[in-house]
């Protein structure tokens, strides 16, 4: 495998999962983000939703989507 | 770039037409603009989905088609990688600075900068914030300068000129609405464009596994290598435009922080962020940069030969039929006016707020604000020309990247410490936007010497990027270090402006306690009532309390019954006692606050409660 493609995934996703944290605790210090109200919830899970979301994609094409059409493995 | 102009005059009549109706869409609301807090927030009533499109159409500026179809056809789908990074600054954007700012009634980043620290770091900021919109709309007029240059054989001043004068006389006019509404228009045209260009292609090669196959394998990666090539490795474009310049679109950027306070609610935000940052964003990153992945596999498959500058126009020019090549024009001029018309609007409220209104005429009518905000948006857009020729010395993405990486990382870093770190002080805030803003001056003069050390072994072709990254390591050392040798401002003076006094801020905001039970949304019917006057007040039936889980003193939101008016005929109210009457399913309204939000007498409108 190699790194040089892995490190950015690493990188991007490791610094992107401090940012949220760091968003979300914003929100839960204090209770403006309530999670006893539903919205607030749902917006939690939606967070964390499209932070796996978006590491699926990128997943997809690095380690999938280059060898489609080429018969190569990376 | 190639030198004459292509495309027919079919082409080019779409195009004008395009040009012009999206001029006559943005002068027809300015009958909407009568108060500086229309002409800057759009009155504060717009709903999500209009916002988010409007977003969309903003952060696509007219470079974009251009840089990332170069970077796409150099280095393939990696083009997109840029657009990766929103999702991570959403929830400090709707958790902790959207509250704090729309809560607080604040108007612009100098000015909250004034409320949490104190006045010379509003000032400032200012100076820099000015710098970094007034650069950016240089940026984007060269743009499309440069391409209308391609197109029509056009000096590239030229081309600046004419669409500069076209976009600052919408906004002259309309202000906030003529910007949201036509970068809506916009919005779905640059959509429609690119992404039918890709339809198009995926149709002419015969399927998306032909037109995959075509591309070398080392385009098919999400991102670059981490180090390498140094004008485009993750690790540059990461810390420029990811942690940069994507936090001070997010935090920063006046444009943005307009187009934020014109929702209609806080609660409407995480709608409108989620939607443009989680599908319309993706669509525009493939929109904007898959000109460059199709004119590469044209170009393997021998039916095509493009430098990668030309690469959006020739690849377009290919596939297209006479009239729809005019059409993907009409979105690279859609993708400049919708970028630089937020801009001219947030220089116009820079100045305003924190430049005249404070300094130069305190306590004059809203009349003469409005007025003075105008004339500054004409000013504006003659500054940002006037960048043109300097900005002319480099490539579009490296004078882009050049600029955000230098400028944005000071104020960045003291807005993020200022909403985050109670502790963070004042004199430590000034130290991080002065002290931060004169180290990556010098950098520029010991560039090996301060950004050699961050380069990750790339050399000197990546300091344009690597200098972000100095930027911010050294601004924020400057603001924490400071910060442990000065005292804090008191915590009372701090309520409402930083991370977990939010609440407090919804409080001051609403003037009492905030509702958040979860209500639904009542159908009246309007019934003016003079004596209702001056009050912002509007009258409703209990049974409507009821639906909306409302109680008399909580905000509410009336507007038209049409989804589609997107908030434009609406208007914020305060629930006064319920009348006695329980099934006259009536809203009396004064006749001012229904004239604000185009009602009239007996017509059915929408009321919800916003807290």
């Amino acid at each position: 495998m190699n790194m040089l493609r892995v490190w950015p995934i690493v990188c991007q996703f490791g610094v992107g999962a401090l940012l949220c944290a760091v968003g979300i605790w914003c929100g839960l210090r204090g209770g403006y983000l309530d999670l006893k109200i539903a919205e607030d919830r749902r917006l939690l899970v939606t967070l964390v939703g499209g932070y796996l979301l978006m590491l699926a994609i990128v997943c997809v094409f690095t380690f999938l989507a280059p060898c489609w059409a080429n018969g190569e493995s990376l | 770039m190639i030198a004459q102009a292509i495309g027919g005059n079919l082409d080019y009549a779409v195009m004008l037409a395009y040009f012009v109706a999206v001029l006559g869409f943005g002068l027809y609301f300015g009958r909407y603009t009568t108060t500086t807090r229309d002409f800057f927030f759009g009155g504060q009533r717009f709903s999500w989905w209009l916002i988010a499109f409007s977003c969309v159409a903003t952060v696509v500026g007219s470079y974009s088609f251009i840089k990332y179809s170069a970077a796409g056809f150099r280095y393939g789908i990696c083009s997109t990688q840029s657009y990766l990074n929103d999702w991570f600054w959403m929830p400090i954007l709707v958790l902790g600075w959207l509250p704090i700012i729309y809560y607080n009634r604040i108007t612009s980043v100098p000015e909250y900068l004034e409320a949490r620290f104190d006045k010379k770091t509003r000032v400032a900021a200012t100076l820099i914030i000015l710098f970094y919109i007034v650069g950016y709309i240089g940026i984007n007029l060269i743009t499309l300068g440069r391409t209308l240059h391609t197109l029509l054989g056009w000096q590239v001043m030229t081309g600046a000129i004419v669409t500069a004068v076209a976009v600052a006389l919408y906004v002259y006019i309309g202000g906030q609405t003529a910007v949201i509404m036509t970068d809506l228009v916009q919005g779905i045209i640059l959509l429609i464009a690119g992404l039918g260009l890709f339809a198009a292609a995926i149709y002419h090669f015969g399927g998306f596994g032909e037109f995959w196959s075509l591309l070398p394998r080392d385009h098919k990666f999400a991102f670059s290598d981490f180090n390498a090539p140094p004008k485009f490795s993750f690790i540059g474009i990461y810390v420029q435009d990811g942690l940069a310049n994507t936090g001070a679109l997010m935090l920063m950027h006046q444009g943005f922080i307009l187009r934020f306070l014109s929702l209609k609610s806080v609660k409407d935000s995480r709608r409108m962020v989620v939607c443009w940052i989680l599908v319309l964003a993706p669509l525009a990153a493939i929109a904007t940069s898959c000109g460059g992945w199709i004119a590469k596999a044209l170009v393997n498959n021998g039916e095509l030969v493009t430098e990668p500058g030309d690469s959006f126009v020739k690849a377009a020019h290919f596939l297209c039929a006479p009239g729809v090549f005019g059409f993907v024009l009409a979105a690279l001029t859609a993708a400049l006016m919708s970028t630089a018309d937020s801009l001219i609007n947030a220089v116009s409220a820079i100045f305003v707020n924190d430049i005249w209104k404070p300094y130069v005429r305190p306590a004059s009518p809203d009349k003469h604000y409005l007025r003075v905000a105008r004339i500054t948006s004409l000013v504006a857009a003659g500054l940002g020309l006037a960048l043109v020729p300097i900005f002319m010395r480099d490539t579009i993405y490296g004078a882009h990247s050049m600029f955000t990486a230098a400028v944005t990382p000071p104020v960045l870093m003291a807005i993020f410490l200022g909403i985050t770190w109670k502790r963070y002080t004042p004199a430590a805030a000034f130290v991080t936007i002065v002290g931060g803003a004169v180290l990556i001056g010098v950098s520029f003069v010991w560039a090996d010497a301060l950004v050699g050390p961050f380069d990750f072994g790339m050399g000197p072709d990546s300091y344009k990027f690597m200098r972000a990254l100095f930027g911010l390591l050294a601004a924020g050392t400057l603001g924490v270090t400071v910060t442990w040798l000065t005292r804090p401002k008191p915590d009372p003076e701090l309520k409402g402006l930083v991370a977990g006094s939010q609440i407090e801020a919804m409080r001051r905001f609403k003037g009492g306690q905030p509702n958040r039970r979860p209500g639904g949304k009542a159908r009246l019917q309007v019934k003016l009532d003079e004596d209702l006057s001056g009050e912002n007040t509007v009258i409703v039936p209990q049974s409507a309390l009821d639906i909306m889980a409302a109680e008399p003193g909580d905000l509410l939101y009336a507007s038209h019954t049409r989804w589609w008016y997107g908030g434009l005929r609406s208007v914020h109210v305060k629930a006064g006692p319920p009348c006695d009457c329980e099934d006259c399913a009536l809203l009396r309204i004064s006749p001012e606050d229904a004239a604000t939000a185009h009602f009239s007498e007996g017509q059915e409108v929408v009321v919800e409660k916003i807290m």
